[in-house]
């Protein structure tokens, strides 16, 4: 009875570590550019198919696809119209610079195919890169409008994403082999390596984030930003640069949480909605604005599915979407919604 | 030394026209203010020419160079900066960051933080501590100083002295009087006319959106149109003082 206890305890925090990196990229995302992203799971899906592909040694298309993007945008950039010399010199060479990176990591992994860290590395790159174009395409230009609009928008956004992983890598499931094969027995629970390793990377990468929000000045730009859209204005912090970080960021951190979850699931492009959405719940615990609640949110989150796996394991999204009701009951008699200072 | 030249503006939110073909000169190492009633369009104005509300005709030009139309990060890129009057501070970082954030562009150097806690001692004391927790004084002084960060070649303040105690507001005006004798180039908007013309060059009265009055200080001072209109508050205000000063 113990024994099962724990194990299952042990996967609530597994799960509860992959849905903490989709709460906080929805908290990045939300609070910087009030996007409430629905189509946050989809770079789950996208991190985790472009590390299969990269694994096995395929040149991923995504990555290709993303440098286009890049290519195009930077296009544009360059024909803005008052721009000097030097700055337009800057904008070309850094643009270069960055889809150089896109397809080097990519091509690297084609190349040698098996590397762990470099298919992480083209993955991220590719992912987080991708981030930055949905958010100059779908957000940018309508950056004022609306929070419901700009939701809508992420729904539109989730169809295509949705549709494009299907056509890049088809319906057909990847099984992808661990970090490292195996595990340990940690008291009476066998705990596979990779739930390890699932939990510390997680953890390295929010510490990471808190570090560079609280310690750089690019960070603390961000968090302006969320603060006081129009205050970071008038410090000459420019909001779409900080839109792109913010959407980098969270693509970056969903991508990184598909591609440590795929061993244990296989990657398809299936896999992103749910993930997505059970990061939302954790994250609706703190507002999609407060870090530490979410963080509660995603052990409460993680528990209750592996509990509610075991107990009636037919129902076991459906028993963690419903907790998304008492929570924003909770949340409601809290901090009602007036009290917001928006 | 930056030289603004604005002619033809037009502002407005909506189909609401609030500035209408007004024209304004500054010259280099000036302080000029803008005096008018509330809902004369002074604050829009400022945002008109920050980017904050796009302006929809005319020019803005500094040097020569047309600004109209910029973002705001580009405007403080090319040395124009506002002092708001919401002030805009971040409320729950502490005092320090918000100062290091007014100096995004140049990244903050230390020289900069000094200067600022040399203008301001008591933000070094509170450096600590969030911005929200200060007083409506020493948030002022805040965005004075993150303004300033920012190397400002034409600095723009919103009605600096709204809401606040009167030896605050000497504080407030004794630094933009050093700041002006340093050299920097002035727009002060204020509602409290003897006191934007104790330290200004010279002025202008906006009514509606529209420029009504200019002048030098002495002349605005002795116009008997302004005294009228505007002057009446400044009484209040030197009550005020003199009440603070028998406490």
């Amino acid at each position: 009875m113990l024994d099962t206890l724990l194990f299952l305890v042990a996967d609530g925090i597994t799960n509860g570590a992959v849905y903490g990196l989709l709460a906080l990229s929805l908290i990045v995302i939300y609070t910087v550019t009030r996007v409430v992203n629905i189509a946050q799971g989809e770079y789950v899906t996208l991190g985790a198919l472009s590390f299969a592909s990269a694994l096995s040694g395929t040149f991923s298309v995504l990555s290709a696809l993303v440098a286009a993007g890049l290519a195009a945008f930077a296009l544009r950039d360059v024909a803005e119209q008052r721009l000097t010399g030097t700055m337009r010199m800057r904008i070309v060479l850094s643009r270069a610079l960055w889809i150089l990176i896109v397809l080097a990591t990519a091509w690297l992994a084609n190349l040698l195919p098996g590397s762990y860290w470099l298919a992480v590395l083209a993955s991220l790159v590719a992912t987080a890169s991708l981030g930055t174009l949905i958010y100059r395409l779908t957000v940018e230009p309508v950056s004022d409008a609306s929070p419901i609009v700009l939701l809508i928008v992420s729904v539109g956004v989730y169809m295509v994403l949705h549709g494009t992983a299907v056509v890049i890598w088809g319906a057909e499931p990847r099984s992808v082999p661990p970090a490292v094969d195996g595990g340990v027995g940690l008291g009476p629970v066998f705990v596979t390596y990779q739930s390890l390793w699932i939990c510390a990377s997680s953890l390295v990468a929010m510490i990471a984030l808190y570090l560079f929000s609280e310690r750089t000045l690019t960070g603390q730009a961000l968090q302006a930003t969320a603060v006081n859209r129009t205050g970071a204005q008038l410090c000459g912090i420019p909001v779409s640069i900080a839109g792109q970080l913010s959407f980098a960021i969270g693509a970056g951190f969903s991508a990184l949480s598909g591609l440590l979850l795929a061993p244990l699931i296989t990657a398809n492009y299936d896999m992103g909605l749910p993930i997505g959405l059970k990061g939302f719940v954790a994250a609706a615990l703190g507002g999609i604005v407060e870090y530490p609640t979410a963080l509660v949110g995603v052990l409460l989150v993680g528990l209750t599915e592996s509990f509610s796996a075991y107990q009636v394991s037919a129902y076991r999204d459906v028993v963690v979407y419903l907790m998304v009701i008492p929570i924003l009951l909770w949340r409601n008699a809290v901090r009602p919604p007036e009290t917001h200072g928006h | 030394m930056p030289d603004l030249r604005i002619s033809g503006l037009n502002v407005g939110y909506g189909r609401a026209t609030v500035i209408e073909s007004l024209d304004l000169d500054v010259k280099p190492g000036e302080l000029v203010t803008v005096l008018g009633a509330n809902g004369a369009g002074k604050s829009t104005l400022l945002n008109g020419i920050m980017g904050l509300c796009p302006p929809r005709a005319g020019s803005v030009k500094l040097d020569g160079v047309d600004l109209a139309g910029l973002r705001p990060e580009q405007l403080v890129a090319r040395g124009v900066v506002l002092v708001p009057e919401r002030r805009e501070l971040f409320g729950n970082l502490p005092v320090e960051v918000n100062l290091r954030l007014g100096g995004y562009r140049t990244g903050a150097p230390a020289q900069s933080l000094d200067r600022i806690y040399g203008l301001f001692p008591i933000l070094a004391e509170r450096r600590r501590q969030k911005a929200a927790t200060l007083s409506g004084g020493e948030q002022q002084m805040l965005a004075v100083g993150r303004a300033l960060m920012a190397e400002p070649r034409l600095l723009m303040l919103d009605e600096p002295s709204i809401g606040l105690a009167p030896l605050i507001v000497q504080e407030i005006l004794r630094v933009i009087g050093q700041l002006k004798s340093e050299g920097l180039t002035i727009i002060l908007v204020e509602q409290n006319a003897r006191l934007a013309l104790s330290v200004a060059d010279r002025g202008y009265v906006l009514e509606v959106g529209r420029i009504v009055l200019e002048g030098s200080s002495a002349e605005l001072s002795a116009d008997p149109r302004l005294s009228q209109a505007y002057l009446g508050g400044a009484g209040d205000y030197a009550a005020a003082r003199d009440q603070v000063y028998v406490d």
